[in-house]
């Protein structure tokens, strides 16, 4: 199950924690589009997720690509190695833009 | 050698703008060299673009010669792939919509799919199974434990069980890591597509372990495969391309009564890889 808290810092940040799979989308959109009124970028805060998978994945890529149309810059960091291993199985970076990852 | 139509890769097929908006489906024959039998492994009897003398022919060729041979039927909107094992052929037939080979966006279109099925098969990585084949491969071993799967809920108890198994099994932290993925990927198959329901179970094989996802959905025909991609639904359709390229050996059994998808893998990664 993943948790996401949004904090109001100079960049609206959303800190997630637990699993990514195909469970996620609907509460990874509602905080993100939420943070994501009016503000020139949101950063996603990665460093509590514990797993994600291709599901996950293309929830996260699906929200960075809609958040570019409406011109909104989605921001990751704090990537660690078992989300990190995914995104590089899929190609997130060439999906998504690599100025996409803070870190 | 005379008369076979000259293998092609699908991206030079020309776009058929009129092409039918028949559903894509993907069918197995399996060509018995000894009796000369064509079996029908996974979906109906229909729609293989060549007749059944022209496959056998190529069958034969394709045993005699120990090769794996692609053809392309682009009138047709058709592959057939022609993969020789010891004492038989398997024959794959990809049969797509022109115009929905590709999405035009992140998601990989079902075409790549297939084709990712069938490399595997050609490479060895994956095995179709009938039902009688299914029914040996579910007597081996000693059942670890099994979980039914519902929803994300169950399906993290599930990871989260299975994970715990697999370190009693002696897997590697790296190992047990790539291997709940696929187990995530397989079972999120059978959510999306098996139904809705799906039952995971851990067997020892001794040596190694076995996890076997079954649904009792409609089979995996792409009959039924939902494309459309709404924004609730963002698979990326990277599921069985993980789950080839991370686990030793798969098994395919699909019907239109349900699928068993098994995947056999050691606790550690072989050291030296097969060239597929």
């Amino acid at each position: 199950m993943l948790t996401a808290r949004l904090e109001q810092e100079a960049v609206p940040t959303i800190y997630l924690a637990g699993e990514m799979d195909l469970d996620c989308a609907d509460l990874l959109r509602e905080t993100v589009e939420g943070a994501a009124d009016g503000a020139e970028q949101v950063v996603l805060d990665f460093a509590d997720v514990t797993f994600i998978d291709s599901s996950g994945t293309g929830i996260f890529v699906r929200l960075c690509l809609d958040l570019q149309v409406s011109g909104t810059g989605l921001r990751a960091r704090h990537i660690p190695p078992v989300v990190a291993d995914v995104f590089e199985m899929l190609k997130v970076q060439a999906l998504v833009g690599e100025e996409t990852f803070l870190d | 050698m005379t008369g076979r139509p000259t293998p092609r890769l699908a991206e030079v097929i020309p776009l058929d703008t009129e092409g039918s908006r028949r559903p894509p489906t993907f069918k197995v024959l399996r060509y018995h060299e000894e009796s000369g039998e064509l079996e029908v492994v996974v979906g109906g009897g229909d729609r293989f673009a060549l007749t059944p003398a022209e496959l056998v022919k190529l069958a034969r060729d394709a045993l005699a010669e120990r090769t794996f041979v692609a053809h392309a039927v682009p009138d047709d909107g058709v592959e057939l792939c022609f993969v020789p094992h010891d004492d038989h052929c398997d024959i794959l037939c990809i049969h797509a919509d022109m115009r929905r080979r590709h999405h035009g966006d992140h998601r990989r279109s079902l075409m790549e799919i297939l084709n990712d099925l069938a490399a595997a098969v050609a490479c060895g990585r994956l095995r179709f199974l009938t039902p009688a084949q299914l029914k040996t491969e579910l007597e081996r071993g000693s059942v670890v434990l099994s979980r039914p799967v519902t929803d994300s809920a169950t399906l993290a108890v599930a990871r989260a069980d299975v994970a715990d198994a697999l370190a009693e099994l002696g897997f590697s932290p790296e190992r047990r890591e790539e291997t709940i993925l696929c187990l995530s990927e397989a079972a999120t198959n059978a959510l999306i597509h098996g139904g809705g329901h799906g039952t995971l179970t851990l067997v020892d094989l001794e040596g190694r372990a076995r996890l076997l996802v079954a649904d009792s959905g409609p089979g995996l025909d792409f009959i039924n495969w939902r494309e459309s991609g709404g924004s609730a639904q963002a698979s990326m359709g990277y599921g069985y391309h993980i789950i080839l390229d991370h686990i030793d050996d798969v098994c395919l059994s699909t019907s239109p009564t349900g699928t068993t998808l098994i995947l056999d893998q050691h606790p550690r990664r072989p050291e030296v890889m097969s060239a597929c």
